[in-house]
Formats: C-alpha cells, structure tokens, sequence
C-alpha cells in the first residue's frame, strides 16, 4: 500500500496543474542527467566530475588553477555573456510558440542582426553613446524584419514557417558569407573585421577583485526583456489574443481577432528578440563573425525554451542550465578528455525528454484516473446508493 | 550544358529518395520535419561501416559503397524509430518532434564521429570527419549516344540506377499493395482504418522508419558524390528541401521527381553559370544560395492550394469518437 | 431457456469520471429488429461499442449464439459475423466506394504473375453484384466526396453486408437522413431483417422505432430500464421511461409578434475553399421577433450561410443587412458591435477556447473594452464578477467557477456557456447553429425556452438545425435549403413535416 501511496503522490505532482510546470521539466532534467551519467560511464570517466567540471568552467565554482589575470569571477562573467543571447533567443523563441508558430529561423535572425550592426555601426568610429543604443536599434530592427516578412508568407501565401525560416537560414549564412568575403573579411583571420570597442555590447578587460571581466551589457537587455514579455503574456490584451491564435485560430477568428495580424506581429516580436540575441552574441563577447557559420545558439535556444516550459520564467532556469553545459564544456573536455561535443549531446538528450513532458503529464493522469475509479468502485461495493450524475449536464455522447 | 543535366541529375535523386521518405510518413499521417535528421544518421552509420571496411578491403573498392548505402538505409530506419515513438506513443507534438530528432542527429553524430575517429587513429588528436572518397561513375551503352538527353545517362553514380528502382518498388508498395492502401488511409481517415480492423499506429510507426531508411541511403549517396566524406556538413538543410519538393509534388511521386529534378538542375545550372561567367569563388556562394531562395519563391505559389493528407499532423486518439 | 444470438450479461463500463454502462442485460433473438432507446447519454453507443469489439466492458460476459467470447478488436467481432454502421461514418473521402468497402479486406491477386497486388477489378464487380442483390443502388467507382450523406451511409452497410455480417447494428442511422430517406433506409432494414440478418438499432426517435422494431430495451443514465414489446406500448410510455419523467410534448410558443426588418439577404453568394458556389442566390429576412428556421439536408450550404452572415466566411455575392446598414464587407468584430451574435455549430472547434478558463471564454466579446480592458490591459476582477454573474443565472455546472477551465466542462454545460455569452450581448440577430445537437431533453427544453425568451424580447432569430422536430417546434417562418438554394419559404404553419422533407430532397415547387 505504501508503495501505490509514493507512486500517487509523484503521478499527483506532475498532473497537477499549479506544480507540473515545475515538475515534469525537472523530471527531464534528472532523466536527462542520469542519461548523460550513463554515456559518460560507458566512456570510462567519472559523470560527477564531469557535472562539477561544468559548474567549474562556468564560475560557479573555483578551478583548481587560473591562468594570467583571470580568475573565478572572469569565468562567471563570460557565462554572463553567453547567458544573455541564450535568454534573449529562448524568449524569442517562446513569443512565437505561444503564438502557435516555431520560429526555426532564430540563428539566421541572429546573423542577420549581427552582420547588419557590425557592418553599418561595428566600423563607423562613433563614440559609444550613440553606436551602443544604435547597435540595439538595428539588431532590432533587422531581427524584426526577418520575423515579419516571415509572417507575411504564412499569412499571404500560407507557407509554413518551419519550412521559410530553415530557408531563410541558409540564404542568411551565404548571403552574409558572400559579402563578409568579398568585402568585409580580416585577411589574417578570414572572418570578419572585428567590430570597434565603442560599438560593442560588452566591457572587456575590466578589472573586478583584481581579476579581468568583461561586463555583459546584454544581460541588462534580456532581464528587461523576460520581464516585458511576461507582462505581455499575462496582462495585456494583445498577449491574451496572441495565446488565443496560439490555441485556437477558429475561435480566435470567431471572437474578432484579427489572426493574420497577430501572426505577423508575434513573428516581428520573435524576431526582434532574436536580433537582440543577435547583437549581444556577435558584437558582445564575440566581435566577429565567421562567414556562413550559424551559430548553434539558434537552435540550442529551442532546447531551453521547451525545457522552460515555453515560459519567461522558465526560460531563466533553462538557459542558465544549458549555459553552464555550454560554457563548461571546454574545460570539461581538457579535465577529463572527453569530446566537447559531448555539451550538446547532453542538450540533445534534453531536448528529447523535454519533448515527452505532455507524455509524462498524460500518463500521471491515468494513473490518477485508474486510482479514482478504483476508489468509486470500492466505495460503491460498500454501499448501495444509487448511482447520479453530480452535474446537470449528462456526459455527451456524439 | 552536359554537366548541366549529369550534376543535376545527381543532386536531384538522392533528394527524390529523400521526399519519398516524407511522402510516406506523411500519407501515413504524420508530420514529418526530422528528414534532415534521419539522413544525417544514415549518412553517420553507412560512413562508419565504409571507414571500418576500407580498413579491410582497401580504399580503392567500390563494393564498399553498396555495403555502405545498405548500412545507411538499416541505420536511418533505426534513427527514425526515435521519431516514431515520440509522434506515435508519445503523442508529441510532431513538429517539434521532427525539429528535436534533428538537433539530436547533428549532437550524436558529431560527437560519435570524434570518438570512433580518436579509437581508430588513437592519439588525442581526432577529426570529426570521416573520409569516404568519391563513388565511380559509369555510361550507360547505347542511350549516352541520344542527342542532348544523352547527357542524363553518361557519367551517371551507380547510385542513381540504385534509387531508381527502389523509387519503382515504393511507388508499387504505395499503390498496389494491401499495406500502402492501408497506409495511405491512416493518414486521411485513421478512424476508418480502425474499424475496419487496422493498426494505426502500427502502420504509422512503420510508414516513419521506412521514411528514415529511404532518408538515410539519400544521406549516404550525398556523402559520396558531393562531399566525398562525412562530416557535419552534411547537414546542409537537403533535408529540408526534400520536403519542400514533397510540398510542391503535392504528396504524390511523380510529381515530386520532377520537382525534384528541377531543383538540381536549377543548382547545376547555377553553378555552370556562375563558372562561365568567371567570376570568383567567392560568388559561388550566391548560387548555393539558389535552391533555397527558389524553395521559397515556389512555395509562395503552390502553397496555398496543396491538399496535406487530412489527418497528419494528429497523433491518432482511439478515443475520440 | 430461450435460444439467444446476442447476449450481453451483466455489462458495466466505466470511462474516467462517469460509469457509462452500470450492470446492463440485454438479450437479442435472432431474425428480429431490437431497439436500444436512451437520450444522449444514456450509454447506447457504448455499449454496443463493446459488442462491435471497439472497447472490452470491464465487468460482464458477451455471449454468441450461446457461446462466450472476447473481442479483442472490431476484427473478432467481424469474425463473429457482427456488424456496425456507425453515426459519424469512417470514409476516406478520396477513395472509391469499393476501396472503403474493401479496405481491411482487399481481395489480392498476383501481378506479374508473383507480386501481390490488390484486385480493384474483382473488388469493383463483387460490390456491384453486392448492391443490386439488396436493392442498395450504389456504384463501386464513385468517390466518397462526390456522394450525398444518404449514400455514404449505404456504403456503410455494404461494408458489413461484404464482410458477410448476421447480426447488423446501427447507430442513430436517421439522425442525417430527410423523412424520405428514412423511408427508404426502414425499407432497407426491413429486407435484411427478412433474408434473416438481427438488427439491434440504437436511436433516440420513438417514431422509427415504432414503425420497424419488434422489441426494445430503454437506456437512462447507464441502466436498463425495461425491456418491452413495441406494439403494445404506447410513444408516450416509452417517451417517458427515457428520460425518467412525464415528458411535455408541447412548446409552449406565444402568438407571433413581429415588428421591422431586421435581417435583409439579398442574392447572397459563399464559395468553399475550391471556389465551388455552395450557396447561390439566397435571399430572405427576417423580422424582429420572428424565428426563420433553415431546414435542410446537412451539406446543402446552410452552415456555410450561417457563416457567412456572422463574417466568418466571405460573401462572393449579393448583400447582408443588419437594420439597413450594409454589413456585407464588415469584420468579424465590427458585425458583432452591430449586433449579431452567433451560436455555432462547432461548439469545441469554433466557440469555445477549451483551453483557457471559463471566466475568460465568457468575456470573449468585451475583453477588449471597458471595463473589462483599460489602455490594453486586462483588468480581471471585472473577468471574476462578469462571470460569475454570468454562472449564477445560467445555471452553468463548473468544478471551480471562473477558473474552470473549460475542457473539463461537459458538453451541455459548454453550450450553455457559449449561448450565456452571446445573449447576454442583447444583439438584434441571434443565430443559432445545431444547438441542441448531442444533449439530453433536459438541456433541449432549456435551450428551445431561451430560444423563445429571446424571440418575445423581440430578437430576430436565425435557426439552421437537422432536426425537422425542432424545426417545426419552433419556426415562425421555414426556408428548405437544397445545393445552395432556398427551395422554398414560406410561414411554418403552412407546411407539414412532410412538405419539408419533399423539398429537402430537392423537389421544386410545381
């Protein structure tokens, strides 16, 4: 008996609608790591030093040693600076599922606003108080323009977005990678001329407790952005019609939203996030652009949104996780020889128990189910009462 | 010219393989994105298969290559079944399913191709390709010699013969057969399959690792004719294509042949134009750039009337009434 | 101890949160026609379901031919020489009728001599012979979506006569059917009945059941209520016994009061998706105060009319107007703050969000709006008093009030959600789409009364429904809809049921 009590008690946690947004992504999460421990002991290494190696290389612990001038706070805020682009393409990412779209096309987006910003800003020799707001500005803007032209072809043309935006990504990368060659290219490094100081979104090379930082303008972007896209969603009118697209674009046609508006605009709001991302990524921590790589971010970015529950919150959780992974998993790899590759392995396995989280919701409710029944049943046997509907409406029968 | 009608050829069929792979999990009602995914993989398993043999047969045999495509086809199939439970059993959300299986295929198979290339050569220094070389081409006798349309049969990869009639026997399974008049209804009407005694999900789970074996020879023969090895790379978004020419093809296999050819020999062409006219490599970039920038234009005109099987994109619910 | 050739003892059956079959006995002889009469919900369909194989009954035993078994799948049931035509059918619409007939069972052959191959020719020529042999007149070679509702449902049969069924069982068959049809279909079942076939007939009409069956057993709430002998009970016996009270078989209408012109079509035009007319030329009004009811067959363009009136569809042709403003190019939202509300057919797919909550899918039509919004932001307390005002006065069952969300709601309290929200809109046009479809007659006598509160308070009243029973309950002015065309309109008390159902059928006036 104790062992069904322990079993209901977990099916509850899960089914219940207050928690299961915390739990099931937990319970990927911990289905994920046991699988990663797995593979990692299959390899022959030790997962516990591998996941404290994570956290290492994201500064959330000490090292044992540093190399010149850098120390544990360097490493935290080079996590920062990953954390930002990753938060702010999650977020864009979440806008457009909400919406009922998948904006596959977040890393073209994210080229796109990089490229645009360098090229126009990164070398224009302005100070920083204009070419920072500025850099923002066409990010922005470029990342919003992506998103509603991509809007456009669904709602003219009825062309699906997955397909448009996988697209879109490809003519992104060469079309960026004809002109970085061709015109903007660093004959040394063969990417692009590496965007000016005053343009870009991070500090560098300053001095915190004597350690060497670069200080993340874009994480101040993103913490603003979390918080006006959740104040979108939950309190204003434009955020309830874009989840009313998202479920059900009949009824949201049939209570007088205007769908094909809605899709644009959720689209333009996911790609201007994503242009965001853009920015802080390709003119922040990084200032150059390799031609025709996109970055893998783009794709991650869907990764932590689902396993945030396709929420704003969430996505804080998520992407700080799959940072630490990202981050860590250089150091991670020289500590225990391991293929770094293993970081988005670890991504991929979560990404793939993420997906099964309706799954496990829906079978913690049968399990719920079969318990009631059990619990009526036996409850019936005892007694003799007729049997009543305890509502008015009977069970519809089609 | 010539090179025009061979090099599309080539491009063109592993891509045909690849959209009949979509077709038939599609007609069988599921929605399927993970293509690229499932060629990714197949490629991964036939390139492994060929690296390990080579070892043995020497580097010069062309068995290899057929040995390889079987082992692309058996590990597709094997890949798709991810796929398949998650649309299927799991009643996931298909889309995201297809984006997911992909983004795992790229992870898995980068990291595995570093690992066994570091057992294999040892060191801790490893590639994360695998060198498979370039398959022969033959000439077809007596039709090479028809003017102009010659073209298509000189030159040609074994491996287009190969796809051409296993295109035949799909076509013919899809069609003619107990288990593709099935198929195809689970995908318009699953309640009707039901009651008249079917498996759906069975059939659905099916029709996608048969989407996953004919996606991974696609992979294999990329690997062979374009690349020359296998490497991360060979995500190159065909996949995507594939589905984009079953689109246009409106489901049907005919049609998306010829969508599909016209798509290599857009590239080709492309490409061809682009060497005449001299101009330096670096705009070579701009006619890769041509196949996905015609996806685009051509879905703008055929999207709004194409008819998808009426039930894909719905896991199947025996429930519902 | 009688010979039975369907028995099901002691069936119960639970679905998660009701006990749809609860100790049920029913016990079949071979050769007769047996009703199963219950109102929706009554748990007919489920329990026959068992007996097609589609579900296993968690207690009990099924018996045939005196032997007990287990169907595991509707392919044991098959085996057993059962057979279902069921009320929403399983076609596949762009295969033929002989490729429905014969999908589970294709006749094979060897092409080439050794590939296997299915035998359209052997299957064509066999369906045929099938079809003329029980006066069926249906064409192997028609596809499915070019065929009217009544020869889809013959298709059905011949699915269970080619799978050599004894034992056929129907659910609700007349619920598409114009009176016509239900002739012919009564005249079907008689000729089965007669070369020796058991029909067990699941139905709420105590009219067809009187007029074919020889025995029925009377369903209420997942019991069996009585098992009687048709000829000698009474309709208003058996009326009775299934819904478990005196049942009133008389609306209460007031006299007709019509005031202006509120609802003028004129030479209205709608296309379907393949730029097909599906309705053409129709033009009618409606007055305030006066119920104008569609009748039709379903598929000859009504909903599709409907639609288009409440702006979900464009109008190709002709004119709507709403008290003489022109609404024909108007939104959606802008014809409902002219005053038309709508009722739709589609209860799950098109009114409700069943996602959110029940306080929001009943603020639906204001949200955007004071008080309910302030600058675009949503002020919820007025969300929380709306609704509840809302549930108060409806009487609408929900588990946790405004935060109900409202896929846990049943059927007939979703309906009552919906039509609270659009009443409460006070529009001068109100259509309503099927309302009553699926519910029990508790909820229908609730609906058809607001239906009539709302035509005394002077509100014109658009009704599209198949049921003629309701129609003729509660018309003042009847128009028959035939491929897109209104045959006829004319005032309700000049018509009988059977006028309606000869231009139902396509008739024209003489």
């Amino acid at each position: 008996m104790k062992k069904a009590e322990s079993s209901h008690r977990f099916a509850a946690l899960l089914d219940s609608e207050r928690w299961s947004g915390i739990t099931v992504p937990i319970l990927s999460l911990l289905l994920s790591l046991i699988t990663a421990s797995i593979l990692l002991l299959i390899l022959g290494k030790n997962p516990l030093v591998a996941f404290l190696s994570f956290l290492q290389g994201s500064g959330f612990v000490a090292k044992s040693s540093y190399g010149g001038g850098a120390g544990m706070l360097t490493d935290f805020f080079t996590f920062l600076n990953v954390l930002a682009p990753m938060l702010l393409a999650s977020l864009g990412f979440v806008v457009a599922f909400r919406a009922g779209l998948f904006n596959i096309g977040i890393a073209g987006q994210m080229l796109a606003s990089g490229f645009l910003a360098t090229a126009f800003i990164g070398y224009s020799g302005m100070s920083a108080w204009a070419a920072k707001p500025l850099v923002i500005l066409v990010g922005a803007a470029a990342g919003g323009l992506l998103g509603a032209f991509v809007g456009f072809l669904k709602y003219r043309f009825n062309i699906h977005e997955v397909v448009s935006t996988i697209m879109l990504n490809y003519i992104v990368s060469y079309l960026t990678g004809f002109f970085i060659n061709s015109k903007f290219a660093d004959p040394l490094t063969r990417s692009m001329k590496i965007c000016s100081n005053e343009a870009r979104l991070s500090w560098t090379n300053v001095q915190i407790s004597g350690m060497k930082c670069s200080l993340p303008l874009g994480i101040l972007l993103a913490a603003i952005a979390v918080v006006a896209v959740k104040f979108l969603f939950d309190k204003t009118v434009f955020g309830f019609e874009l989840r009313a697209v998202g479920r059900n674009p009949l009824c949201a046609r049939y209570t007088g939203i205007k769908v094909g508006r809605r899709i644009v605009a959720a689209l333009m709001l996911s790609g201007i996030l994503a242009g965001l991302a853009g920015v802080t990524y390709y003119c922040g921590y990084y200032n150059t652009i390799v031609p025709k790589s996109l970055s893998s971010m783009g794709y991650d970015a869907i990764a932590v949104a689902l396993l945030g529950n396709s929420t704003p919150i969430g996505c804080i959780f998520a992407s700080i996780l799959i940072t630490i992974f990202q981050n860590g998993s250089n150091y991670m790899s020289s500590t225990l020889g391991v293929a770094k590759e293993i970081a988005s392995l670890i991504t991929g396995i979560l990404l793939l128990f993420s997906s099964c989280g309706g799954y496990f919701r829906y079978l913690a409710h049968r399990k719920l189910e079969e318990a009631r029944d059990k619990l009526t049943a036996a409850a019936r046997a005892g007694t003799e009462t007729p049997r009543n509907s305890a509502d008015g409406g009977t069970k519809e029968e089609k | 010219m010539e090179k025009v009608l061979i090099d599309g050829l080539s491009f063109a069929a592993p891509l045909f393989i690849m959209a009949m792979g979509g077709i038939y999990s599609e007609k069988s009602g599921v929605t399927n994105l993970a293509v690229e995914g499932f060629q990714g993989f197949g490629a991964f398993i036939g390139a492994l298969v060929a690296v390990l043999l080579m070892r043995r047969m020497g580097d010069g045999s062309q068995a290899v290559i057929y040995l390889a495509m079987l082992a692309a086809c058996v590990g597709g199939g094997l890949y798709a079944c991810i796929h398949g439970l998650l649309c299927v059993k799991f009643r996931a959300n298909q889309v995201i399913s297809g984006v997911v299986v992909n983004i795992l295929a790229v992870a898995l198979t980068t990291f595995l191709t570093s690992a066994v290339n570091k057992q294999l050569m040892g060191g801790s220094q490893s590639s994360n390709k695998f060198i498979l070389g370039v398959s022969n081409r033959f000439t077809v006798p007596g039709l090479s010699r028809i003017p102009v349309l010659g073209a298509l049969f000189r030159d040609m990869y074994p491996f287009e013969l190969i796809i051409l009639v296993i295109a035949v026997v799909v076509w013919y399974l899809m069609y003619k057969t107990r288990f593709g008049m099935r198929l195809r209804a689970c995908g318009e009407n699953p309640q009707a399959v039901d009651a008249a005694g079917g498996n759906v999900d069975r059939t659905r789970f099916l029709a996608v690792m048969i989407s996953g074996a004919l996606s991974g020879i696609g992979g294999i023969c990329y690997a062979y004719s374009i690349s020359a090895n296998f490497s991360p790379n060979i995500y190159m978004g065909y996949g995507y294509l594939a589905i984009a020419a079953m689109i246009f093809g409106n489901w049907n296999i005919p049609a998306t042949a010829a969508v599909c050819l016209f798509f290599g020999l857009a590239k080709s062409g492309g490409y061809q134009l682009c060497l005449s006219m001299g101009l330096s490599s670096n705009y070579s970039d701009l006619f890769m750039m041509l196949p996905y920038v015609l996806t685009l234009l051509l879905l703008t005109f055929f999207s709004k009337k194409n008819h998808p099987p009426k039930a894909a994109g719905e896991a199947y619910d025996a429930g519902k009434r | 101890m009688e010979d039975y050739i369907v028995e099901m003892r002691n069936i119960t059956k639970r679905f998660p949160g009701v006990v749809a079959n609860d100790d049920i006995t029913i016990q079949v002889r071979q050769g007769e026609v047996y009703a199963l009469l219950g109102e929706n919900g009554a748990g007919k369909s489920t329990l026959m379901s068992m007996l097609f194989g589609m579900y296993q009954p968690d207690l009990g035993e099924i018996r045939i031919a005196g032997k007990p078994v287990r169907f595991r799948s509707s392919n044991d049931a098959t085996a057993h020489s059962i057979g279902m035509v069921h009320q929403h059918f399983k076609l596949v619409d762009n295969y033929t009728v002989a490729e429905n007939i014969v999908l589970g069972v294709e006749p094979m052959k060897k092409a080439a001599g050794f590939l296997p191959c299915v035998d359209m020719k052997t299957a064509n020529r066999e369906i045929a012979e099938l079809s003329k042999s029980y006066g069926l007149e249906v064409n192997p070679t028609d596809r499915i979506e070019d065929l009217p509702v009544s020869v889809r449902q013959r298709v059905e049969i011949m699915k269970m006569l080619y799978r050599k069924a004894e034992i056929l069982i129907f659910d609700e068959p007349t619920a598409v059917l114009t009176p016509q049809e239900i002739e012919f279909l009564l005249k079907i079942i008689d000729g089965l009945r007669q070369s020796g076939k058991t029909i067990i007939l699941i139905t709420h009409k105590i009219e067809e059941i009187r007029k074919i069956a020889d025995r029925c057993a009377i369903l209420y709430r997942g019991r069996l209520v009585q098992v009687l002998d048709v000829r000698s009970t009474t309709t208003q016996a058996m009326a009775n016994l299934m819904v478990g009270r005196e049942v009133d078989f008389n609306p209460h209408k007031n006299p007709a009061d019509f005031r202006g012109t509120v609802l003028e079509a004129e030479h209205l035009v709608v296309r379907n998706a393949n730029r097909f007319e599906v309705v053409k030329d129709v033009s009618f009004r409606i007055r305030s105060g006066e119920i104008f009811a569609i009748a039709g067959v379903a598929g000859n363009g009504q909903v599709e009319l409907a639609d288009a009136i409440a702006g979900m569809t464009h109008i190709a042709g002709g004119s709507v107007k709403l008290c003489g403003q022109d609404i024909t190019e108007l939104p959606v939202r802008a014809r409902t703050e002219a005053g038309i509300a709508y009722i739709p057919e589609d209860r799950q797919g098109m009114g409700v969000f069943l996602d959110f909550n029940l306080g929001e899918n009943l603020a639906l039509r204001k949200y955007y709006r004071e008080p309910f919004a302030k600058k675009g932001i949503l002020q919820f307390r007025q969300f929380e008093t709306y609704a509840n005002d809302l549930i108060e006065r409806y009487d609408i069952r929900c588990g946790q009030g405004r935060r109900t969300p409202l896929r846990s709601m049943s059927g007939g309290n979703q309906q009552k959600a919906i039509i609270a929200r659009e009443i409460e809109e006070h529009a001068k046009l109100v259509i309503f789409v099927q309302p009553t479809r699926g519910l029990d007659i508790g909820a229908i006598e609730n609906i058809h009364r607001q239906i009539l509160a709302e035509r005394d308070r002077g509100t014109a009243i658009l009704l599209v429904s198949l049921e003629l029973d309701e129609i003729m309950e509660l018309a003042d002015t009847i128009g028959v809809i035939y491929n897109g065309e209104l045959l006829k309109v004319a005032d309700a008390s000049t018509l009988t049921s059977h006028d309606v159902g000869r231009y139902m059928m396509g008739v024209k006036e003489s």
